[in-house]
């Protein structure tokens, strides 16, 4: 910390204490952005900091004029935050945050305008990541971490403030999407469900009068969701949506979009192109894909291996191994195809032995009664047509489009 | 589903009483032994210290004696009025405030310990019917959760009193398949809910001061059976999808044995594949998984018969020894489940029992939870190898 003497120390806290209260009286929304955005390390507000650490009673300068002191307790709170983060006091910085916080919405919500939309994002971001912050403090300490379920009820608090009927009600969707990283990080989705329903039945939202940005956010975790759920056309149209209104340029979040969008259309028989992987370098799903189109029963059990953890952490796992069923589809329709080769008029027919040769082929032991059992769910989920003469251990194919693409709809549905 | 937080909302207040309400005081962690209690954090109320000497509370046992409320394992000689200290349990009771817990009402872990085995004991009682010794020992190992709960207790004593507690639901749900009566039903559901919440709580207590990369002797098994609940994923038992919870699960936890197991069956669940569904449950299931596991072997038969019955060609009619082969159970009873169906099975030209195909009465049978066996396990021995 550099050192400050009294003089320059007074100096920077009146500066920024003008600054402040004239970004309040001119309404400057990004002035007022710029003086709140702990997370940003500015130089600012770092020799901000290091200033009210050597001064230490900020407070007597806010009562000493008026100007300052009508937002007295305000910035008492922030001051004292900005302290604690400083110097590293990660949980005292976020406690004194949220009573700044608290402050702070009180006075926004008599301001008749939307003036200060923004810097109220920044606040609601602030508090996010401060939580989150000083949740790993508490936790490296032998702590329980709870400050980040705090924060959730802080911006359930704000989302309140936002959700009426006039222009300060477009903030609405972001504060929802702070919600949603809050929850999803702390695992408690099912919270998400509530703020969900305000947004998408409460008359005073228009979806289309949100920002874009907010919106391309709001599909994407809302498609996470039913990918948890595993409602994939639901899934496939929110997550498509955010892809199609996601600024090109921002590759990384094209990536996000995609790591859940590739197995939603997997799953509804709609397969990526490679150079759609490379771009967006999602090389976990080149194996998967490929055993797909391929029919490799053993390539796609590879894959799955291989990116276990990976698939695991992201929650597409399940999805995944459900594809089995398709690469079945697929390896059948190999055989058939060879045997129509040699001899056009018996390929209809499919012999259990060679299906269980060719899995063999493929290092994968079955016995015929596994086989059955297998080519019974296919042509009961309609991913083969025909039936099954179990006495004469042969499948009979339909002659009619006997592998039938799944045409955008889920397996068995 | 983070229940790390100290519910600052849930103070002394409306304490563990309520049964066993999502915000358990247990799923606060213990900072007990480490008094590290920087200061500042307002919800670090201490916890009551229980001191009830006895397996019942003196004044209860008095309270009841005059009462005449005396369970039939409680009675002294028979005697509805007279208990004594070796015979009374606390009773579970549902309104709590804390205003009316004294210490001298809440039993320590060692009396929870001594009372837990005593309670177990019951369990081969011959005298009386089993849905009798089940709602006693049920009631009164609530009660026990409930004094850990107040205590805030969390050590591994403790973790093995709730996995204890655990066996007995599933014992009991075994047990209770052979009773008959109208109630039967009903504490059958009763006990599936107790059931889980047990569970959540053991994972809770699991969760709290782990170390890193550590897991419990036995919290694969009993992690294990969370999966198991939740094979269908719309069923919601603990109301979390299963993407979301394999997240959370530590490395050790999803290379365990256990897991592997029951990942294992969740693949062929949610591919259809009841042959290797019944085939690996039969070879790998502990007794815990196996009880578990019951309901979705029915449902995999069931299934079974449904697709063989849609796809089989109709001039071949699928022979019973052959689909009791499959199904891995006995011949009279794929018959059953067949009747179940609203399938009609024949006798064809050779004397055999054969299932015709292409019926169009086919229907999923009503959701009982009574269990034909499953060939090929010997469920009886697997409960002996595991306690």
């Amino acid at each position: 910390m550099a050192y400050v003497s009294m003089g320059e120390a007074h100096r920077r806290i009146t500066e920024y204490l003008n600054r402040f209260c004239d970004a309040v009286s001119y309404q400057d929304s990004s002035m007022l952005c710029r003086l709140l955005s702990f997370s940003s390390n500015s130089p600012s507000l770092l020799s901000l900091a290091d200033a009210l650490n050597v001064f230490q009673d900020a407070s007597s300068l806010i009562r000493q004029s008026d100007k300052f002191s009508e937002y007295g307790e305000i910035l008492a709170h922030l001051f004292r935050s900005l302290q604690s983060y400083r110097v590293g006091n990660l949980v005292e910085a976020y406690l004194a945050f949220e009573k700044f916080a608290n402050a702070f919405v009180q006075e926004f919500r008599n301001w008749e305008s939307a003036w200060a939309l923004e810097a109220l994002y920044v606040v609601c971001y602030e508090v996010r990541i401060l939580a989150e912050k000083a949740d790993k403090e508490l936790t490296s300490n032998g702590k329980s971490p709870e400050k980040l379920k705090a924060a959730g009820s802080l911006l359930m608090k704000v989302f309140g403030v936002l959700a009426g009927k006039g222009p300060k009600r477009v903030g609405a969707l972001y504060v929802t999407c702070q919600l949603f990283k809050t929850y999803f990080k702390l695992g408690t989705v099912n919270l998400c469900r509530s703020v969900i329903r305000s947004i998408e039945t409460a008359r005073i939202f228009d979806f289309e009068e949100f920002p874009r940005r907010d919106k391309v956010t709001y599909m994407y975790y809302t498609g996470r969701l039913e990918v948890f759920n595993e409602n994939f056309p639901a899934a496939d149209t929110k997550l498509s949506y955010a892809l199609q209104h996601c600024n090109p340029k921002r590759e990384r979040n094209i990536r996000m979009i995609l790591k859940y969008l590739i197995p939603v259309k997997l799953s509804l028989g709609v397969i990526p192109k490679d150079e759609l992987l490379q771009k967006y370098n999602l090389h976990e799903y080149m194996n998967v894909v490929q055993a797909l189109r391929k029919g490799d029963l053993r390539l796609l059990r590879h894959a799955l291996q291989e990116h276990e953890d990976r698939f695991l952490r992201s929650g597409v796992y399940l999805v995944l191994e459900k594809l089995e069923l398709q690469v079945y589809q697929r390896l059948m329709k190999k055989i058939y195809i060879i045997q129509k080769l040699s001899d056009p008029a018996r390929a209809h027919q499919l012999k259990l032995e060679v299906i269980a040769k060719a899995l063999r082929w493929l290092e994968i032991d079955m016995d015929l009664d596994e086989v059955e059992c297998i080519m019974t769910i296919l042509i009961y989920k309609n991913l083969v047509k025909g039936y099954l003469a179990h006495k004469s251990k042969v499948v009979v194919l339909s002659k009619q489009d006997p592998f039938p693409k799944l045409n955008g709809k889920p397996v068995g549905s | 589903m983070n229940r790390r937080s100290r519910g600052s909302s849930s103070s002394s207040g409306s304490v563990g009483g309520a049964s066993d309400s999502c915000r358990r005081r247990s799923d606060v962690p213990r900072n007990r032994n480490n008094d590290n209690n920087k200061g500042g954090d307002s919800a670090d109320v201490s916890f009551i210290v229980g001191t009830c000497s006895s397996m019942c509370p003196e004044r209860e046992r008095v309270t009841r004696e005059r009462l005449r409320d005396l369970s039939v394992f409680e009675r002294l000689h028979g005697n509805p009025t007279k208990s004594s200290s070796d015979l009374a349990v606390k009773k579970f009771c549902r309104t709590l405030s804390a205003a009316d817990v004294q210490a001298s009402d809440v039993r320590p872990l060692p009396v929870l310990e001594e009372t837990l085995r005593y309670l177990l004991s019951l369990m081969d009682s011959r005298e009386h019917p089993f849905e009798v010794v089940h709602d006693f020992i049920f009631d009164r190992t609530r009660s026990v959760r409930q004094d850990l709960s107040i205590q805030n207790l969390a050590s591994e004593r403790v973790i093995h009193l709730y996995e204890e507690i655990v066996k007995f639901h599933v014992i009991s749900r075994q047990r209770l398949q052979s009773c008959s009566g109208a109630s039967i039903s009903s504490m059958h559901h009763l006990n599936m809910e107790q059931l889980a919440k047990t569970l959540t709580t053991l994972y809770n207590i699991y969760d709290v001061n782990r170390k890193p990369d550590y897991i419990y002797e036995n919290e694969a098994e009993f992690r294990s059976l969370y999966v198991l609940l939740h094979l269908n994923t719309s069923s919601g038992v603990m109301g979390e999808p299963l993407s979301l919870w394999f997240r959370k699960l530590t490395s050790n936890l999803i290379k365990s044995k256990e897991m592997c197991f029951v990942r294992k069956l969740l693949r062929s669940y949610r591919n259809g594949n009841y042959r290797s569904f019944l085939r690996t449950t039969a070879s790998e299931a502990t007794y815990l998984q196996y009880c578990i596991s019951e309901p979705h072997i029915r449902e995999m038969r069931s299934f079974a018969v449904e697709c063989i019955n849609n796809v089989c060609y109709k001039l071949q009619p699928y022979p019973l020894l052959r689909l009791s082969q499959n199904l891995m159970m006995k011949e009279l009873d794929v018959e059953s489940l067949c009747h179940e169906c609203g399938l009609e099975i024949r006798t064809d030209s050779d004397g055999c029992i054969v299932l015709p195909t292409k019926q169009t009465s086919f229907c999923r049978p009503k959701e009982g939870f009574k269990n034909y066996d499953l060939i090929g396990i010997e469920v009886e021995s697997l409960l002996c190898e595991d306690t």
